[in-house]
């Protein structure tokens, strides 16, 4: 071989080798396999926000911005994405002034519903652990499992992907219900501790065993979200926003049990009954009628999803532990950031209802920010756990960034209707899956006043019994 | 001296005390500021155990006693940052973030004055500037570390009145004691969460301004020339508090929102002078040196010095009470934590003739912990490297120095305020001190 060849051998080589070497700068994720990702959860993780689930959103879901952060921008993650305005639709703000939150016109429709595999992200907003292993229809579940064209559930559609890695962030609404419906059942509203421990053993246990390597997540005090801190259990003025005070002493709701005390919540949902005088003092110009059940949250009902909350967050411990997962503490987190709030760059961000920048316009889901937040406490668990060296994702396109482009203006007709319209409680009372008004207050009534039932009682009366999975492979 | 110059003089040292009002930024570790003297910044502040002229008044007070002769010093250090540059890094305020502080030159003066009383004792009154911090990032409108602060400045004087002593011929002790006048100033954006698009904007500008208030303290140092080969020296500067008293204007920035931007309005005390207190710690110092003569016109001296900094544990920003009742104003409060750290400091000089050719290394510890250090002030360790030139006439000197002072690449990977990136800063210093006699 002459120089010359040898030269331009060697300029061929060095020119093959630029995109390898390229490649060969990508993530480092330790002793993880990224190669086939999976995620499994609830709302928080299908990236639904505001009431709805929409494109806007979902492309920036936690599991979304984990796979890009591993994989680079161009590599797809298939997810049951939804046209604007979403499904449901999404609610606005249409008002401060009065303050007016109402779902906007029309219905997304879905946009990736003909691929023909199951969804990278599988989460179903409304699930519950239990509802990872059971194959459903109803709901958000039609949209993302469509058992249709795949009669599996979300746990068998998951594991036939052959994932080299899951997340799996679920349980929120084992105790959400209870906290947005003010009703309290245990086996209805709360999913009892041993049926959730039994469910979640299933499919932590179901994952670990296919070779997957896995993350977990725990779960957040939902009595801590805006949807049920941000109405005062006492009168406001409106015109002022601060208390009404009677002999210098602030005035009570009229809760369904008398007069509120300061431990009882408020729910947002009551914003239209209170408009309308409803739980407010004759005296001060109000009906004098109590407020329902459904829109208080009382103390001992407070006590009662606190004390499963922490219950359940120890059932996933002990699962991470026993499946070796990455435990991603957001329990930990949240309350952090419910108690102090935290601070990026001297901004601060806190569960304040639409100024705290953490949670989206139905109280009870994420911003695009709060999720890219959620995003890097799983990449910093991943990295710790699996010595990975995982780039967190870039905040600053959150902070900065906006989460949806309103139109500038609004209609005097809606500025006229109560904050947190009753459609938009309706809207987020169905994505829920909590059962009808009436019926839970039929079963509070037969069940009598007492928050916390027997604890192998499953939701709807289901029984704790062991779940075989099916297999789609 | 005549009385003619000598009123000429006293302009000067006017002139200068008014620069002195001029900020400077921190070239010393933390928000320090070492450079007092021509002839000590040649060798880089390597001066304790020499202390041979009046800026000894600044270096080791105890030099003051060996200074028979009337005399006066004054003189200035120009600084000039060529680098001070963040490029961030995830996750906030994000990688390909670059932003640059503005490019300002900053002249702290020192001014020293010498009288004999008697053969064996010496009164000086000093001035200069030996803290200081100024930083100032370029395009406030979008420097994402604006909720932190785009502009601060802590500007100090001490003026001080000392005494000298020679015990023997050969050992000399000083006393001082230093007033401190400080102000304080830092402007920051308050951001605020626009409901209708959850994105964060800017609602409004803080400029918060302090009157200059006053500290005092002391300083007491020992100079022993052992003979003609050998001299060493210890000095110590009292800590000193300064409470702050000033105001904080409100000005909103309007967000393009009549709801949000009257909301906010409500929620602010815009147009207000908001009555605002803070109070800083200044740090103790102390420096030991020795000099030891290499040749019959040649020194060589080594230094440690030893800055008290763990004083600086906490930085609270008190709004008037009544006021934070009322809106959404809340204090400040940053846990700086700051730790004890030391420099160390070689100088060399060489006569010859009427002249004098000086050379010095600094390596400068900085105190500030990771996690404390961001736009408001960040810090690094640092090398300065020195040249410097002194004339001697009949009745007048003129020392000159030359600082290269490139800090260490400061990676911030754990910070309180959640504010992540590297630091990189460059300064050159040059001084000039004239002194007559």
């Amino acid at each position: 071989m002459t120089t010359r060849t040898t030269i331009a051998c060697s300029l061929v080589l060095a020119l093959a080798l630029v995109p390898m070497a390229t490649f060969g700068q990508n993530v480092d994720t330790g002793s993880a396999d990224f190669s086939k990702y999976v995620a499994l959860g609830d709302s928080l993780t299908a990236g639904f926000a505001s009431g709805g689930l929409v494109e806007t959103y979902q492309r920036v879901s936690y599991p979304a911005l984990i796979n890009e952060r591993v994989k680079g921008p161009d590599t797809p993650f298939q997810q049951p994405l939804v046209s604007e305005p979403g499904i449901p639709p999404l609610l606005r703000l249409q008002s401060l002034a009065p303050l007016v939150i109402a779902p906007q016109q029309g219905q997304g429709n879905p946009l990736n519903l003909n691929l023909p595999r199951p969804y990278d992200n599988l989460a179903v907003p409304g699930a519950r652990v239990g509802d990872v292993l059971e194959v459903r229809t109803d709901g958000l579940f039609k949209l993302v499992l469509r058992p249709q064209a795949l009669p599996f559930s979300m746990l068998e559609q998951g594991l036939a992907l052959n994932p080299t890695f899951v997340t799996l962030w679920i349980g929120s609404n084992d105790v959400l219900g209870a906290a947005t419906s003010g009703i309290v059942i245990d086996g209805v509203t709360l999913t009892p501790r041993a049926a959730f421990a039994q469910d979640l053993q299933t499919v932590a246990g179901a994952i670990a065993q296919s070779g997957a390597g896995m993350a977990i997540a725990t779960i957040a005090d939902v009595t801590t979200i805006p949807f049920v801190n941000t109405i005062p259990p006492v009168v406001v003025d409106p015109a002022t926003n601060q208390p009404v005070l009677v002999d210098g002493q602030p005035v009570p709701l009229i809760g369904p049990a008398g007069p509120l005390t300061a431990d009882d919540k408020v729910l947002l949902s009551a914003s239209q009954a209170l408009a309308q005088g409803i739980g407010i003092p004759a005296a001060l110009g109000g009906t004098g009628q109590p407020l329902d059940d459904t829109h208080v949250l009382n103390a001992a009902e407070i006590s009662a999803v606190q004390a499963r909350t922490r219950a359940l967050n120890q059932v996933i411990r002990d699962v991470a532990q026993q499946t070796d997962a990455a435990l991603v503490d957001v329990a930990a987190v949240f309350d952090l950031v419910a108690r102090e709030g935290i601070e990026v760059g001297g901004i601060e961000y806190n569960t304040e209802f639409l100024t705290g920048g953490v949670f989206s316009y139905d109280g009870v889901h994420a911003t695009q920010f709060g999720y890219a937040f959620v995003a890097n406490l799983f990449i910093e668990a991943i990295n710790e756990k699996f010595g990975a060296t995982i780039p967190l994702v870039d905040l600053s396109d959150f902070v900065f960034g906006s989460d949806r482009q309103v139109p500038e203006g609004f209609t005097a007709a809606e500025a006229a209707q109560a904050m947190y319209t009753p459609e938009a409680h309706q809207q987020l009372w169905e994505v829920l899956r909590i059962p009808p008004k009436e019926r839970l207050l039929e079963l509070k009534r037969r069940r009598g006043e007492r928050p916390e039932g027997p604890d192998l009682q499953g939701p709807d009366g289901r029984s704790p019994a062991p779940r075989q999975i099916g297999s789609i492979r | 001296m005549g009385r003619r110059a000598f009123t000429w003089i006293s302009r000067i040292a006017v002139g200068v005390a008014l620069l002195g009002m001029a900020t400077a930024p921190a070239f010393a570790g933390g928000f320090g500021i070492f450079e007092h003297g021509s002839r000590a910044m040649g060798m880089a502040g390597a001066f304790t155990a020499q202390a041979d002229d009046p800026s000894a008044m600044f270096h080791n007070v105890g030099g003051l006693a060996f200074l028979d002769e009337q005399e006066l010093q004054v003189g200035v250090t120009l600084i000039s940052q060529t680098q001070a540059e963040l490029q961030g890094a995830n996750p906030f305020p994000g990688e390909g973030t670059f932003a640059e502080q503005e490019s300002t030159i900053f002249y702290p003066p020192h001014a020293y004055w010498v009288q004999p009383i008697s053969p064996t004792l010496n009164f000086g009154f000093s001035f200069n500037t030996p803290f200081g911090l100024a930083t100032e990032w370029e395009n406030p409108d979008t420097f994402p570390g604006r909720y932190i602060s785009y502009e601060a400045e802590l500007r100090v004087l001490d003026l001080g009145a000392n005494l000298g002593w020679k015990g023997t011929p050969d050992f000399g002790i000083g006393f001082g004691i230093i007033a401190r006048a400080s102000d304080v100033a830092l402007k920051r954006r308050i951001p605020g969460q626009n409901p209708f698009t959850f994105q964060t904007v800017d609602i409004a500008d803080v400029d918060l301004d302090s009157d200059f208030e006053w500290g005092f303290g002391g300083q007491i140092g020992i100079l022993h020339r052992y003979n003609n080969s050998f001299s060493w020296g210890l000095s110590y500067r009292s800590s000193m508090e300064v409470d702050y008293a000033g105001d904080a204007a409100f000005t909103q920035i309007s967000t393009g929102n009549p709801q949000f931007d009257a909301a906010v309005a409500a929620s602010l005390p815009v147009g207000q002078n908001v009555p605002v207190t803070t109070s800083i710690d200044f740090p103790d110092m102390a420096s030991l040196g020795a000099a030891i003569a290499l040749g019959p016109t040649s020194t060589l001296e080594v230094d440690v010095n030893w800055t008290g900094w763990s004083s600086f544990e906490t930085l609270v920003i008190d709004f008037d009470d009544q006021v934070e009742q009322m809106t959404a104003i809340e204090d400040v409060v940053r846990r700086e934590g700051w730790d004890d750290a030391y420099n160390y400091r070689i100088g060399f000089n060489y006569g010859f003739g009427n002249s004098e050719l000086r050379l010095g290394y600094v390596y400068d510890e900085t105190p500030q912990p990771e996690r404390a250090v961001g736009p408001l002030l960040p810090d690094a360790d640092r090398s300065g490297f020195t040249i410097g030139y002194g004339f001697q006439g009949a009745r007048m000197n003129t020392d000159l120095a030359l600082m290269y002072l490139p800090f260490d690449t400061r990676e911030v990977d754990e910070s309180m305020n959640d504010f992540f990136g590297t630091y990189d800063i460059t300064a050159w210093l040059f001084g000039v001190t004239l002194g007559w006699k």
